[in-house]
């Protein structure tokens, strides 16, 4: 257990640069996502972490050892590949046991080792298969125990869950959650799955083309997005262009044709270009006209039902469509396309932001 | 059931081919191989003896040529492995401009005639050869060094006609090997050679010993480069069987050799077959 400290570490593959100046670091236990789309550098940092590529700049620390030019070996960390990678010429008792091995174990203290770390991810009968007679989630809990056996110094997880269907990914998640509390070790855990970074971290760093686009608990990143990327990749919004009204003290967004909004802040100057999110679960649909922050007249386009929610494409009088979302066993949850009603949004639940960063 | 018989629909073109044409007439060879055989006269028609058999086991000759095909198969095999994995590793591993340039260097020999590449190493190999002659002007040897007519002949040239194979077996089986298995072994502590012993080398087995068998069968039924860098007098099982069913015409003995070549190839590639299930993990 350490802190884990990356210092303007940067990746080129030729000029092509993939990370660029990142400082990050995780406190001791703590447990940091880096979320970000496909193609963001969270990968590449994390493979600059264990090892297995060399950064072009910069340095990593753990603890207090910087390790920027050790190889993966002598780093004593612990890796989770989205492929499992397990060794599959050996029993998930010798898979497990590979890391205590070349530590120099051995003995009775040794086989117990294993066999705690097995009882941990529930596989304590297991030891004698091979991984190509376990399950998926069974095969990603021995690619666990083998990582966690060796009481690495850092743990990694390289989208651990993403080759899981949905509902073994979410026993996963609540298995992993469990699994962390319980050994308390720095880890870095890289997903492009939002739900899956609030829900597991205690911090979340947001990334888009190389870059740390906001580094904040959970609670932070999905109420306060610090940019135009964050706001948009976070939740379901919708985006509108603007530019900011009058001279920007008081929030009001002027979106066009006679639409103004009103954000709780503006952190633009006035007259500039913004761009304005509004989650699809933040707007709340009303059949008569009620007092709010941004009370908006519309017509229902389209209605779609997905179970818990039902969706709603809303037609603004300016043109403008917005998607909003709604328990489906709440009121105003069946609504045939045409009718005409009412959306209320608090200020607080619309961001602007000086328009930038698309996201991809 | 549907699978069953997809599979033999599947294998019937193949198998009709290898038992109309290979399986019928090397079962038609049986009896013959237990037929005695008169020098001038020729094979005795309904007689029945185990001598051609007993021969090949009890003969000093005939035994030396069996463990001498016996040794340059596994020499040939054992060569072509440690010269080709390097090749191979090379080709899968390293910079990706470099594989197909590699690998038509590695295939290009194939593309030669069996007797013009054996002729090649005569002319480099014999008394006057190019190797000789230069070691000679260099002064680094008196004598000419005897390369040809002699185990280490035979072995240079069957070396370099079934490297190839060898080596394309290898690439196969390197390339099905995850990056992540072996990134997963570093970081749990294996330096580089370890993660090549540990991992590496074992979930390769599949392809060392698929390469093994081919090159294994192939050298130890060669016949044209063990009769021409071997020469006349320097035998292995296929240059006399070849000799006794062309020159001596005794077609018994023959065929007695050629049913014990056949009996040891499949019993090697069964042995091989065994050790290597256990070796990999996959028994």
């Amino acid at each position: 257990m350490s802190r884990l400290v990356l210092e303007h570490v940067e990746k080129r593959y030729g000029t092509v640069p993939v990370v660029k100046d990142v400082s990050l670091t995780i406190e001791e236990g703590e447990f940091v996502s880096l979320l970000g789309p496909s193609g963001c550098g969270k990968t590449t940092i994390l493979r600059m972490v264990a090892g297995l590529v060399e950064p072009s700049a910069g340095s990593i620390r753990i603890g207090e050892k910087d390790v920027t030019n050790l190889p993966p070996n002598k780093r004593q960390i612990g890796l989770v590949f989205q492929s499992y990678a397990l060794f599959p010429h050996l029993t998930v008792f010798e898979n497990v046991a590979f890391g205590l091995r070349r530590q120099g174990e051995s003995g009775n203290g040794f086989s117990a080792r294993v066999r705690e770390a097995l009882a941990l991810v529930r596989l304590a009968d297991y030891g004698e298969r091979y991984p190509r007679q376990l399950s998926g989630g069974q095969q990603q809990r021995v690619a666990m125990a083998r990582a966690i056996a060796p009481r690495p110094r850092v743990l990694l997880f390289d989208e651990p869950l993403s080759n899981l269907d949905a509902k073994l990914r979410d026993e996963m998640q609540i298995e992993l959650k469990r699994l962390q509390a319980e050994l308390a070790i720095t880890t870095l855990f890289v997903t492009h799955d939002q739900s899956e970074a609030l829900s597991l971290s205690d911090r979340v760093c947001v990334m888009h083309d190389g870059i740390i686009q906001q580094y904040a608990p959970p609670e932070d990143i999905y109420h306060r997005p610090a940019t135009a990327f964050v706001a948009s990749f976070i939740g379901k919004p919708n985006r509108l262009s603007g530019t900011v009204a009058g001279n920007g003290a008081d929030g009001r967004i002027d979106c066009g044709q006679g639409l103004t909004i009103r954000a709780a802040a503006v952190a633009a100057r006035a007259g500039s270009a913004v761009d304005v999110f509004i989650r699809q679960e933040a707007i709340r649909l009303s059949t008569t006209p009620e007092a709010a922050d941004n009370a908006l007249a519309g017509t229902v386009a389209m209605r779609s039902f997905s179970g818990a929610h039902v969706q709603y494409v809303v037609r603004l009088p300016n043109g403008t469509e917005l998607v909003v979302e709604t328990p489906s066993s709440g009121p105003a949850s069946d609504l045939a396309p045409g009718s005409a009603i009412h959306l209320l949004v608090s200020a607080a639940d619309v961001f602007a932001l000086p328009a930038a960063g698309r996201a991809s | 059931m549907n699978s069953a018989r997809t599979g033999l629909l599947l294998i019937a073109p193949l198998a009709i081919v290898l038992v109309g044409a290979f399986l019928v007439s090397v079962l038609l060879l049986a009896p013959t191989s237990f037929r005695e055989y008169l020098p001038g006269t020729g094979i005795v028609p309904d007689s029945w003896t185990l001598e051609n058999y007993l021969r090949i086991a009890t003969d000093d000759f005939y035994r030396e040529v069996v463990w001498r095909t016996l040794a340059l198969g596994l020499g040939v095999t054992a060569a072509c492995l440690m010269l080709g994995y390097p090749v191979a590793y090379l080709i899968v591993r390293g910079d990706p401009r470099w594989r197909l340039p590699l690998t038509l260097l590695v295939i290009f020999p194939l593309m030669l005639n069996l007797v013009v590449r054996s002729f090649g190493w005569i002319a480099l190999l014999t008394n006057r050869g190019l190797v000789n002659n230069l070691l000679m002007s260099l002064g680094i040897i008196d004598e000419p060094l005897k390369l040809m007519f002699n185990l280490t002949g035979v072995m240079i040239g069957m070396v370099h006609i079934y490297l190839p194979f060898m080596v394309l077996m290898l690439v196969a089986a390197l390339q099905n090997v995850p990056r992540d298995v072996e990134a997963a072994a570093a970081t749990l502590g294996s330096g580089r050679m370890h993660v090549f012993t540990a991992v590496t080398l074992p979930l390769t087995a599949p392809g060392i010993i698929a390469g093994s068998i081919l090159v294994f069968v192939l050298s130890i039924s060669a016949l044209v480069t063990p009769r021409m860098l071997g020469g006349p007098t320097y035998q292995v099982m296929a240059t006399l069987i070849y000799d006794e069913y062309m020159q001596l015409l005794d077609w018994s003995s023959g065929s007695a050799l050629s049913f014990t070549l056949v009996a040891i190839a499949v019993a090697i590639i069964w042995l091989s077959n065994r050790a290597a299930k256990r070796w990999a993990g996959l028994a």
